[in-house]
């Protein structure tokens, strides 16, 4: 598959953010309304439109992929990521435990900024050596999971099928993270090799340092000024 | 064979004439425009529209205050009138309609028939214990119909306001602030006061004519009718109970979705030229899972509205392809 090295460039941009694009980020009162009428499948389409419109999780996830080789790694890493975020998602909500939404998302934009600094290779440029890295997205899932159940704890859910409804929202959550990277690591796939590569792989790791830094800031400012 | 068309006529005209007030949407924002729907038919479908000047009063209650609505605000498109209005600040909002009495001449059977299926079977038991089933009627008639929305997430005490009609159904608790699996009581006032052991009709949008939503009768052990089983009591147009000594019934909300009461409470008439009267209520509403920004207020203090995330998903975006845009430039450029 050739793909003409700017306009691709252009493409992949675009495919690569096409999910907010569609949707957006947020998790509006009409959410409240499909959850409340729905049942159990309106919880499967709130959890993936969650993961599908948030920026946040999915820079996070184009960081890992831009990292590794091959599909085996890319399967290793999700699975890491998937199991981390679906323990603190599914037990957080069950019980009821509260973050700061604000908090918990600034520490989440650092994950952002902690991915593209590693791509460059930040920590070798510091002398120092990296934390393993299938540890660490295992610990950023685990935060990552904490914020997606702050988010879904935002909702009122009633007692019926509570258990239900959090697994519920976890699949979807699952299949919109499914539907937001297949695109994503196929046109990764696609680009690497192309002479401009090297050129995207560093803007868009520079990039992710950019935006984790800029949601860090917003989510700060949030907290600190919130209601 | 001309009385029998007539009364057909008048059975159509009549008895499949239920009025209700609806809408699309009973979440809304603060200050945005919206619609409130006059049916005149069935719950499902309007088959006429409202003559302006039989609206009596056309009110809607909100943020504490009573606002008359302007008979130039309603607009009719295929039979169903509506009403188009901007909402107000956040909160618990009731809309009402009351009509004009009109009167309805019918001859005894069509008359029988119509208690019969509107549900109105005080009357017809009546009619029935003293000999008076062969008795044509002259009833005078008049609705009045209530719909209770929300506004934005903040509740208030609104929905609970009594609108001064003949007869109106007020809930005892706002819906707009219970679950599904809550049981909710509806109180009726006739002129004011309780209107006790007085038959009503309650259908869901997501249940209609489900007959296992759990009930009880005068007081009596909630209970629920298995599919197939014939109950003593009619169903056909909806769950059936009946108020208690204070003009309250009580009954469970078995789904979140819409929600609609009807009663027709009829006397006898001293009036001259009438045999009968009668007063039509309805009442709607939806119930979430109990959506509303009062539950969980410790919750709500340390998190955003949802709403307002939505802040910067497009800027966000376009901010970033810029960016990321530039940056490829600039290290494409660089390697060169």
């Amino acid at each position: 598959m050739y793909i003409k090295p700017v306009g691709a460039s252009f493409s992949l941009l675009v495919m690569l953010l096409f999910p907010m694009l569609l949707l957006a980020h947020d998790v509006s009162s009409g959410d409240q309304q499909i959850l409340d009428s729905g049942g159990l499948l309106s919880y499967i389409w709130v959890g993936a439109k969650h993961m599908l419109t948030g920026y946040d999780h999915l820079l996070f996830l184009v960081g890992v992929i831009f990292f590794l080789k091959g599909f085996r790694d890319i399967l290793k890493f999700i699975t890491v990521f998937t199991i981390g975020h679906s323990i603190t998602l599914l037990g957080g909500t069950y019980l009821g435990v509260q973050v700061n939404e604000h908090l918990i998302d600034a520490i989440i934009a650092l994950s952002v900024l902690y991915k593209g600094f590693e791509n460059l290779e930040g920590f070798k440029k510091l002398g120092t050596r990296a934390p393993n890295l299938l540890m660490m997205v295992f610990l950023f899932g685990l935060i990552h999971g904490l914020g997606l159940s702050t988010r879904l704890q935002t909702f009122d859910m009633g007692q019926d099928q509570f258990l239900l409804k959090i697994i519920s929202f976890n699949v979807g959550v699952e299949l919109g993270q499914i539907a937001a990277l297949i695109p994503i690591i196929l046109l990764i796939k696609a680009w690497k090799g192309k002479p401009s590569y090297e050129a995207f792989y560093k803007g868009s790791n520079v990039y992710l340092i950019i935006a984790g830094i800029g949601l860090f800031a917003y989510q700060v400012y949030g907290y600190f000024n919130g209601h | 064979m001309k009385k029998v068309f007539f009364g057909l006529l008048a059975i159509v005209l009549l008895c499949s004439h239920d009025m209700f007030l609806k809408m699309d949407n009973y979440f809304l924002d603060p200050n945005t425009n919206a619609a409130i729907q006059l049916f005149n038919g069935t719950f499902e479908k309007s088959e006429n529209v409202i003559d302006r000047n039989r609206m009596l009063d056309m009110s809607l209650v909100g943020n504490g205050q009573r606002i008359q609505v302007d008979s130039a605000q309603w607009t009719e498109k295929d039979s169903i009138t509506f009403l188009n209005f901007k909402t107000g600040g956040p909160g618990t909002w009731v809309a009402g309609v009351s009509t004009a009495a009109k009167n309805i001449a019918l001859d005894a059977k069509s008359f029988n028939d119509y208690l019969e299926h509107d549900g109105v079977v005080d009357m017809l038991e009546w009619r029935k214990e003293n000999n008076a089933l062969d008795q044509d009627a002259v009833e005078k008639y008049s609705k009045h119909v209530k719909t209770i929305f929300q506004v934005g997430e903040e509740l208030s005490d609104d929905w609970k306001t009594a609108l001064g009609y003949p007869i109106e159904f007020i809930p005892q608790e706002n819906p707009y602030d219970i679950h599904a699996g809550h049981s909710l009581k509806v109180q009726l006032l006739y002129k004011g006061k309780p209107l006790a052991n007085q038959l009503v009709i309650i259908g869901t949008e997501k249940s209609e004519e489900n007959t296992t939503i759990e009930h009880s009768h005068d007081g009596g052990d909630p209970h629920t009718h298995k599919s197939g089983e014939t109950p003593d009591h009619d169903h056909n147009s909806g769950l059936q109970l009946r108020t208690d000594d204070a003009g309250i019934l009580e009954f469970e909300i078995t789904n979140a979705g819409v929600w609609h009461m009807r009663t027709i409470y009829m006397v006898q008439s001293e009036e001259e030229g009438l045999t009968h009267e009668s007063n039509w209520a309805t009442l709607t509403f939806a119930v979430g899972s109990g959506h509303s920004a009062a539950h969980g207020t410790d919750k709500d203090e340390n998190h955003h509205t949802h709403e307002e995330e939505s802040f910067s998903s497009y800027i966000f975006l376009l901010v970033s392809l810029v960016i990321v845009a530039g940056l490829f430039f600039y290290f494409k450029s660089k390697k060169k």
